[in-house]
């Protein structure tokens, strides 16, 4: 059985625990009982309380002490209610601290607003140094995270709730800058997948349109401007699938790395989503589904980059 | 139950090499607020008697780690550390100049700073970052945070505080610069602290007061063996702004003063 995006990171990195010590795990009363970690390591564990700022803070004085900390809360506390720390602790600093973040976008669904986060990419992408990955499926976060510990830099990892995927293969359980899950005519257009339900609508959209899907893992500048040379060499028209508002999102990010391309993009507009449902409905409210992917694809196919129902990112020549 | 110890006095100690290094340590301030830039001069002269004290307990070697929260204060800062050797190079002449680390709030480009601080409140959980790296490690040394009491209106402060004591942090150390001032100010006036010590003792810690201008008392406070320790120590330090500079000190308008070559040379010679 395939686990979950956030249980994957918390099985993987109580297995690393095990031969690294300097690997600490800090959560602030969201990590659920019986945290595998805890159970591994309880003298490495620590459950903060509801302390996210002081959690990362206390993880860049942990990290100076020689430690690698990993610590995990909701994303649009990470994100945003800590940003500040970790503009210090992962940009400043440096430190290698890994913030792994579940209940990115809307995955948190009839929770309500104050448990989505669309803006996490565009906080984090703006801090230099940080490497930012949003996996899919558990391979994907076990190679993440495992990468994030022998790394010692700065990870910020985005995940969802408890939804499983099914991973895509991995040569060698090394993560490629650029996955091409498929390959079609290069005259043609390219999805481009970000994220969990990103590379979920972008399968389901490539299954459909036999368009190509390049599925990307790391999303920071650093990694993102590699990439986008690897797609440019392969394709000029590229529609790009995210969980996250349009504006600081990685298709606006692509538009200005690929000038000389057509980049559009089908992501969260400028709506709040205020109303229940589970989390593919309320990604349908906001524009985020299957048919939203399909008639983006026949638009950059038509050359008719501009969408307008307004959830696509304007074309950049 | 609360726990106020008391700090020990010395009233009648004779003048010692860290007395010694706090005058230097001042005349260094005033130094740097006869720069172009100007410093936080109340702030800094106030806080440097716990710097000075609480460095020579690092400069043991025993993974104990300062960390000035109250980063405004960074002239004080930058003279503690260099009476207390842990620079290259006199600062003063280099401080707020560009292509030099000195700026206005401290950063770990300055050879003895780990910490970004500043923005007010960070400095504290750092400290008790490092505090639990020392105990995870089981080794001794302590996270001396050293705060405003302006700065405990940040949330973040007592966040920390209420995990330092959750997590039984014993070798964590909050020291309070209770000069009573911040930017806009009277504490008093704008967001007073009432029972302060009745707050810390109320979260769990073991709290001291203590005159902040007393260098036996501080070091003797920083002294401790706290590796057995279960609960966090909070030091309510009472200081003056701009303490031992008469033109300023207790003087409400010393927080930021920029002055000129001339008046330096006068506040430095009246230095006590």
């Amino acid at each position: 059985m395939t686990l979950s995006g956030r249980d994957a990171y918390r099985d993987e990195l109580t297995s690393l625990a095990a031969e690294d010590p300097t690997l600490v795990c800090l959560e602030a009363d969201l990590g659920g009982k019986n945290h595998p970690f805890q159970t591994a390591h309880p003298d490495r564990f620590f459950n903060v309380g509801i302390a996210e700022g002081a959690m990362v803070d206390m993880a860049a004085g942990l990290a100076a002490g020689g430690y690698k900390p990993f610590v995990s809360t909701f994303a649009p506390f990470a994100a945003l209610r800590a940003a500040e720390s970790l503009k210090l602790t992962l940009g400043y600093l440096n430190a290698g601290v890994t913030v792994v973040a579940p209940y990115a976008g809307v995955s948190g669904a009839w929770f309500g607003t104050t448990h989505h986060c669309l803006e996490d990419l565009a906080v984090l992408r703006s801090v230099p140094g940080v490497t930012i990955a949003a996996p899919y499926g558990e391979a994907e976060m076990r190679a993440v995270v495992r990468n994030a510990a022998r790394s010692g830099r700065p990870h910020y990892i985005r995940t969802g709730r408890n939804a499983t995927y099914e991973s895509l293969p991995l040569p060698d359980g090394e993560l490629p800058l650029v996955n091409w899950e498929y390959q079609a005519d290069p005259e043609d257009v390219c999805l481009v997948s970000v994220g969990e339900e990103g590379t979920r609508l972008a399968l389901a959209a490539r299954a459909a349109t036999g368009a190509s899907h390049a599925h990307l893992v790391h999303l920071d500048h650093e990694h993102l401007s590699a990439a986008a040379a690897e797609l440019a060499g392969r394709h000029t028209r590229f529609v790009v699938v995210e969980e996250h508002r349009s504006q600081g999102g990685v298709a606006e990010a692509l538009a200005l790395l690929l000038p000389r391309c057509e980049v559009t993009g089908v992501g969260a507009g400028q709506e709040w989503p205020s109303t229940g449902g589970d989390h593919q409905e309320v990604m349908a409210a906001l524009g985020l589904d299957l048919p939203a992917v399909l008639a983006a694809v026949a638009r950059a196919r038509d050359g008719r980059p501009t969408a307008a129902a307004g959830h696509a990112h304007a074309c950049v020549r | 139950m609360t726990a106020v110890l008391e700090g020990p006095t010395s009233a009648e100690a004779p003048a010692s090499p860290l007395a010694e290094r706090a005058v230097q340590a001042r005349r260094l301030v005033v130094d740097m607020a006869a720069s172009e830039r100007g410093c936080h001069l109340g702030g800094s002269l106030s806080v440097l008697d716990i710097l000075i004290a609480a460095l020579d307990r690092a400069s043991a070697g025993d993974g104990t780690e300062v960390v000035l929260s109250k980063g405004h204060a960074a002239a004080g800062l930058y003279a503690a550390l260099y009476v207390s050797g842990m620079l290259p190079q006199n600062p003063a002449p280099l401080y707020g100049r560009a292509g030099q680390p000195y700026t206005g709030h401290p950063g770990p480009k300055v050879p003895g700073v780990r910490f970004p601080t500043g923005s007010l409140g960070h400095g504290v959980p750092y400290a008790a970052g490092w505090a639990l790296s020392r105990r995870i490690g089981g080794q001794s040394g302590l996270g001396i945070a050293v705060a405003g009491d302006g700065e405990l209106q940040e949330g973040l402060v007592w966040e920390t505080c209420q995990v330092a004591a959750a997590q039984e942090l014993g070798n964590f150390v909050l020291v309070v610069d209770r000069n009573g001032g911040q930017n806009d100010g009277l504490v008093a006036d704008i967001s007073p602290l009432p029972a302060l010590t009745e707050r810390f003792a109320a979260f769990g810690f073991e709290v001291a007061e203590t005159d902040g201008h007393d260098l036996a008392a501080l070091t003797g406070l920083f002294a401790r063996d706290r590796s057995a320790a279960r609960r966090p120590l909070a030091v309510v330090a009472h200081t003056v702004k701009g303490k031992g500079v008469p033109a300023v000190e207790g003087k409400a308008g010393s927080h930021y003063v920029t002055i000129d070559a001339t008046r330096a040379a006068k506040w430095k010679r009246a230095i006590r």
